[in-house]
């Protein structure tokens, strides 16, 4: 029932844009039926055209993303339990988190070239804002019972960080791979975009360039499941990963 | 307070002071990264000569549009669908539906329907900052205490006045964070979309400079807008404490 009530909504805008479109009070080459664009997009995938830049976009983005989790974890969790790396860092990193990344586009070019490497560098450079900043946020907030008592049986600086601080701050760090894995998707299709080299943004603008509403609308539907599947995975994954977790650590 | 605000600083500091000397030894090559001082004399030769000055009109023009459409919009939407449950059911899975989808891989299309001129950029942007002040308006008004809409009432406040004088202020908070949350949203799909198609505005100058390898000039815009980015997040957050003196939250 409660999920009937929600697709009413949604099935009574698509029929109105389907109408509308049919009916021809709007140019159907300018905001075509939706048929037509799920038609478009079956299309795609059978003929086979969109299964080269859809995987160039997902190998980029989750290439970036786990190399800013490789390095920002560690980052973050060090800032946490060190003063001097959270001295260093922590205004470096909340001073550049909300700043456009996007922005260094043309400088990425410049140093790693028109292709993969300078996406997957902002795909990293964009992704380990989030990723620093939640693992500091979670291996800051640690009870210190933890810490003490595995201090008090020896555990050692960099054994404390891997056993102790990094399993205790795992909720904090997937919420930041919740934010990451978004913003690796949005950035690694504005970069297609904007200095092509493949991609399904590259596909996109390519569609837009010649006109192609269907095909430019198809592929904004790609990329909005891509984004919402690897969330969900993400939130699937952490469920399965965290179900031991202690909630209040 | 301020001792706090000077120390936070100094991390910045000294990489632009590592910046410095890494170019003026040479370790760094200025093909690779042209040095700081460069880049500051660059945006200085911009401020002075005034180059500047249209291109960010252009671009906060733009971004302001969209941007207060989006709060107007969305606080009105959120209070709203907060409030009367038919819009809340009407409206809430078009949300849904529309969240998962990156603004800024919407560019080429608000372009066709809207052409690559100022429009779809402010559409583009209006609705990217549309989300996060619907839904925390929504949360806000939601959340409102129950002991404060059963007082007004009891005093005999009519249901559409209790909207704008009862939720609208008890929501105030939530919506001031969605709000700041659409000021970096509007700045990210600004520059992405003067990148894709512009011929004024900071992005525009940023990726024209970049085309003719002008390193210096692009970083000193990138520098600019990073600068009146946390500006303008600074001065919302300055502004809000002064508004909101009076709300139980500043306490």
């Amino acid at each position: 029932m409660h999920l009937l009530t929600r697709i009413i909504p949604i099935a009574l805008l698509l029929a109105a844009w389907e109408l509308v479109a049919r009916v021809g009070w709007v140019n159907p080459n300018v905001f075509p039926p939706v048929t037509e664009i799920v038609l478009r997009w079956l299309v795609l995938f059978i003929d086979g055209r969109i299964y080269g830049p859809l995987w160039d976009t997902l190998w980029r983005a989750l290439v970036g993303l786990a190399a800013a989790i490789a390095v920002g974890v560690p980052l973050g969790l060090l800032m946490g339990r060190a003063r001097w790396a959270e001295w260093f860092f922590a205004p470096l990193f909340s001073f550049g988190f909300p700043l456009p990344k996007i922005a260094l586009i043309p400088l990425y070019v410049h140093w790693f070239g028109l292709f993969s490497l300078s996406k997957v560098m902002l795909i990293f450079t964009d992704c380990l804002f989030p990723m620093v900043l939640f693992s500091y946020h979670g291996a800051r907030g640690l009870s210190p019972v933890y810490l003490w008592s595995a201090q008090s049986r020896g555990t050692g600086r960099v054994r404390m960080l891997w056993r102790v601080v990094l399993p205790l701050s795992l909720a904090s760090i997937y919420d930041g791979v919740q934010v990451a894995v978004v913003v690796a998707i949005l950035v690694a299709v504005v970069c297609e975009m904007v200095s092509g080299g493949g991609g399904l943004g590259e596909l996109m603008i390519r569609s837009y360039r010649y006109g192609d509403v269907r095909t430019a609308f198809a592929m904004l539907v790609t990329i909005s499941l891509i984004g919402y599947a690897l969330y969900k995975v993400a939130q699937w994954l952490r469920g399965r990963l965290l179900h031991w977790h202690v909630a209040e650590a | 307070m301020k001792a706090l605000a000077t120390a936070k600083i100094i991390p910045l500091l000294l990489l632009l002071a590592a910046w410095q000397a890494a170019s003026a030894t040479g370790l760094l090559p200025k093909s690779v990264l042209p040095s700081f001082w460069d880049v500051a004399a660059s945006l200085a030769g911009m401020l002075r000569s005034g180059e500047i000055v249209p291109h960010t009109l252009a671009s906060f023009g733009r971004a302001g549009a969209g941007f207060f459409a989006a709060v107007i919009g969305g606080v009105t939407l959120g209070l709203l669908m907060a409030r009367i449950p038919v819009i809340e059911r009407a409206v809430e899975p078009i949300l849904l539906l529309i969240y998962p989808v990156p603004k800024p891989a919407m560019i080429p299309l608000f372009m066709i329907w809207l052409g690559i001129g100022d429009f779809s950029k402010i559409a583009v942007i209006a609705l990217a900052c549309l989300l996060p002040v619907v839904v925390a308006t929504f949360n806000g008004a939601r959340s409102v205490d129950n002991l404060l809409l059963w007082s007004a009432r009891a005093r005999g406040t009519p249901e559409r006045r209790l909207l704008w004088r009862v939720v609208l202020p008890a929501a105030l908070p939530q919506i001031a964070a969605g709000v700041r949350t659409a000021i970096a949203i509007a700045i990210i799909v600004l520059v992405s979309s003067e990148f894709i198609s512009a011929e004024k505005g900071l992005g525009y100058l940023i990726f024209a400079y970049g085309g003719v390898g002008a390193n210096d000039a692009m970083l000193a815009v990138v520098i600019y807008l990073a600068a009146l980015g946390y500006l303008l997040d600074r001065c919302y957050l300055a502004g809000l404490r002064r508004l909101m003196s009076w709300h139980a939250f500043a306490h």
